[in-house]
């Protein structure tokens, strides 16, 4: 039952229909206002979800004396890419366009190939190459571009997400695995320890980082900010992956194992296969977690920054002049995320209510 | 599973955490009881719990813990309420959801540093909200060390109301059908299946949600950092705090900071250990 809640689409299961049934016959016409007083409400607070984000899309396309006026200049304002070209680009005769169009170009190749490697028998490769064209594209622009230092902290940002994405959740899926089928009293302890663990403040962790960092001559290293994003991820990752493993009957890798599978290739081969749902939801919110993470990069690195922790320190000054350059940053910053979770949005109602909301 | 076969597969993991959590702990219970400063971190001199006590008698500090209690107190029941409100929302609308979703969902993803500066343009000079409030009042509205922490909070509402509601809106999907048809058989009001059908269903669910929300509050440190900064140290909480002392140029107490740290750690287990014998509990009847 749970494996066919995992992979049946929302649309067709019982509690819809019965929705509409229940409309169609026992219960009283649909009403009309209401009807439209849900969607009142749910504007309105559309709304108070999306202001700042429409303000700072405005100021960063205006010229500073539109962006700092007492009275807010709401339209017929003079349209400017100023602010973005002073945030990314180091010269400011260079034209904006070419590399959009190169980065644009790079993600809509890669997007294609990952499409027909959906539909292949081995997939693999064709993902693979998907993530390669859109990572030498990353690493190309600023060779036949001059970028600002803000694009090293993008590329830092980037690596750092990805990563922390992909150690985390491969060492998250055994853990998650191995405590949803072990019985003994030891997965019990593991369980609240890491429990503990999430709750932890995080300067308990960055302020002995920093002294440890420092005394071994290891500060300002991404792969040091990578471990211990992992670490702190953990007691989440585990927990999480544990309740969707929970979902899935044991007889499907036991049927496995009866056919000469070693426990392993069960768990890869046939548990991992049907748990997608269950890892994109989890990575969602790991992907959020190394990508907004602000008080460990900025207490671990001198240099290699990642773009919140660039974002602060050009912003600290308070001066109207980077006004639009920080709303252009933000915008800039924003965007990539949203993108994300709008294409995977659906994923993540789905895969928590399939899982994780159980426990 | 085999014991040997569990270790294999949770080892790793285990020893990860165990390494970078356990040890950074132990070591700051250990650097605390040291006089250390931030231009010269390699000379500790051991002061016993001479940190602890200034850390106590610091005004500062009573001050960072009271509005952090008064963060949590208040923030997490409006998002909570908010979140599930809206989930059942959300949950009676069929077209158009997650054209709705993704846009309440903002506040949530964005980087909390990003959305606190964007929040805080809207009271600056120019501002849409210092505006309007202009209109409104007559006066020019600045932020003001009466008001900043009610800007703080209400802004903390802003951006976790989402999870709440995501989770709830995820645990309603999950809910029997027949045990609503039941109610409206039985001539149930939307308030009665409410409270007698919807809730039960959303109770171990609400324990997570304040659970983690809990946690989340009580250390929070970006949007605090950003939209207080050093202009507003009464509106610092526990973990700004905590890194003025330690790490901020002036002030450079790592020592000191690491006390704070150990208290905060101390602190959020005496609000959670009623949480966590639950679900040990839950744990073993389990086995």
């Amino acid at each position: 039952m749970g494996v066919l809640d995992l992979v049946r689409p929302p649309a067709t299961s019982p509690r819809r229909l019965s929705h509409r049934a229940m409309a169609g016959m026992a219960g009283p016409p649909p009403r009309r206002l209401p009807r439209l007083l849900l969607h009142l409400t749910l504007g309105a607070l559309v709304v108070w979800s999306v202001v700042p984000f429409v303000w700072a899309l405005q100021s960063s396309v205006k010229f500073t004396r539109d962006a700092i006026t007492r009275v807010p200049v709401f339209w017929g304002y003079e349209l400017t890419s100023g602010a973005y070209r002073a945030f990314w680009l180091e010269s400011d005769d260079q034209a904006f366009l070419p590399i959009i169009a190169t980065a644009l170009g790079a993600v809509l190749v890669s997007v294609v190939v990952a499409r027909i490697g959906r539909r292949r028998q081995v997939s693999w490769p064709w993902y693979s190459a998907s993530v390669v064209i859109v990572a030498l594209t990353l690493f190309a622009i600023p060779m036949r571009f001059e970028m600002t230092r803000n694009y090293d902290y993008l590329i830092n940002s980037v690596i750092v997400t990805v990563l922390t994405l992909t150690i985390s959740i491969s060492l998250g899926l055994l853990a998650g695995y191995g405590l949803a089928r072990f019985s003994g009293i030891s997965g019990a302890v593991i369980l609240i320890v890491a429990l503990a663990f999430r709750a932890l403040p995080r300067t308990a962790f960055a302020l002995p980082y920093f002294v440890v960092a420092d005394r071994l001559g290891i500060t300002n290293s991404r792969l040091v900010i990578v471990i211990a994003l992992v670490a702190l991820n953990q007691p989440f990752t585990i927990w999480m992956l544990r309740s969707f493993f929970m979902e899935i009957p044991r007889a499907i890798e036991e049927a496995a194992m009866v056919d000469g599978a070693t426990r392993f290739q069960a768990f890869w081969r046939v548990i991992v296969p049907i748990m997608w749902p269950g890892i994109i939801a989890t990575s969602l919110f790991t992907l959020l977690l190394a990508y907004n993470e602000f008080l460990l990069v900025r207490v671990l690195t001198v240099t290699e920054w990642t773009l919140p922790v660039a974002l602060v320190a050009l912003t600290g000054g308070e001066s109207t002049t980077t006004l639009t350059q920080a709303a252009a940053a933000s915008v800039s910053i924003t965007l990539p995320i949203v993108v994300v979770i709008i294409i995977f949005q659906k994923h993540l109602v789905k895969g928590l209510a399939a899982g994780a909301v159980k426990g | 599973m085999q014991r040997r076969a569990f270790w294999l597969f949770t080892g790793p993991s285990v020893v990860l955490m165990l390494v970078l959590m356990v040890f950074p702990v132990a070591f700051a219970a250990q650097l605390s009881l040291n006089r250390v400063l931030l231009r010269d971190l390699r000379t500790w001199t051991f002061v016993g719990l001479e940190n602890y006590r200034e850390v106590l008698a610091d005004p500062a500090f009573w001050n960072s813990l009271r509005f952090t209690l008064q963060y949590v107190v208040t923030t997490v029941p409006i998002q909570m309420a908010l979140g599930l409100a809206i989930a059942l929302l959300l949950d009676r609308i069929g077209r158009g959801r997650s054209i709705y979703l993704a846009a309440l969902l903002m506040p949530f993803i964005v980087t909390p540093v990003v959305g606190t500066l964007l929040y805080r343009d809207l009271f600056t000079r120019g501002g849409l909200i210092a505006f309007v409030a202009e209109l409104v009042t007559g006066e020019a509205f600045v932020v003001t060390a009466g008001n900043v922490r009610a800007l703080i909070m209400v802004h903390a509402v802003w951006f976790t109301t989402p999870f709440a509601m995501i989770v709830y809106l995820a645990g309603l999907q999950t809910l029997p059908q027949e045990r609503l048809e039941a109610a409206a058989i039985d001539g149930a009001s939307f308030l009665q299946s409410l409270r007698s059908v919807v809730l039960p269903h959303l109770r171990s669910l609400t324990v997570f949600i304040g659970l983690i929300s809990v946690m989340d509050a009580y250390r929070t440190f970006d949007n605090v950092f950003v939209f207080a900064g050093s202009r507003f140290s009464e509106a610092h909480t526990l973990q700004v705090y905590n890194f003025y002392v330690a790490l901020s140029n002036q002030i450079g107490r790592v020592g000191k900071g690491h006390a704070i740290a150990i208290l905060n750690v101390i602190g959020i287990f005496v609000v959670l250990i009623p949480f966590l014998v639950r679900t040990w509990r839950e744990q073993l009847a389990e086995r």
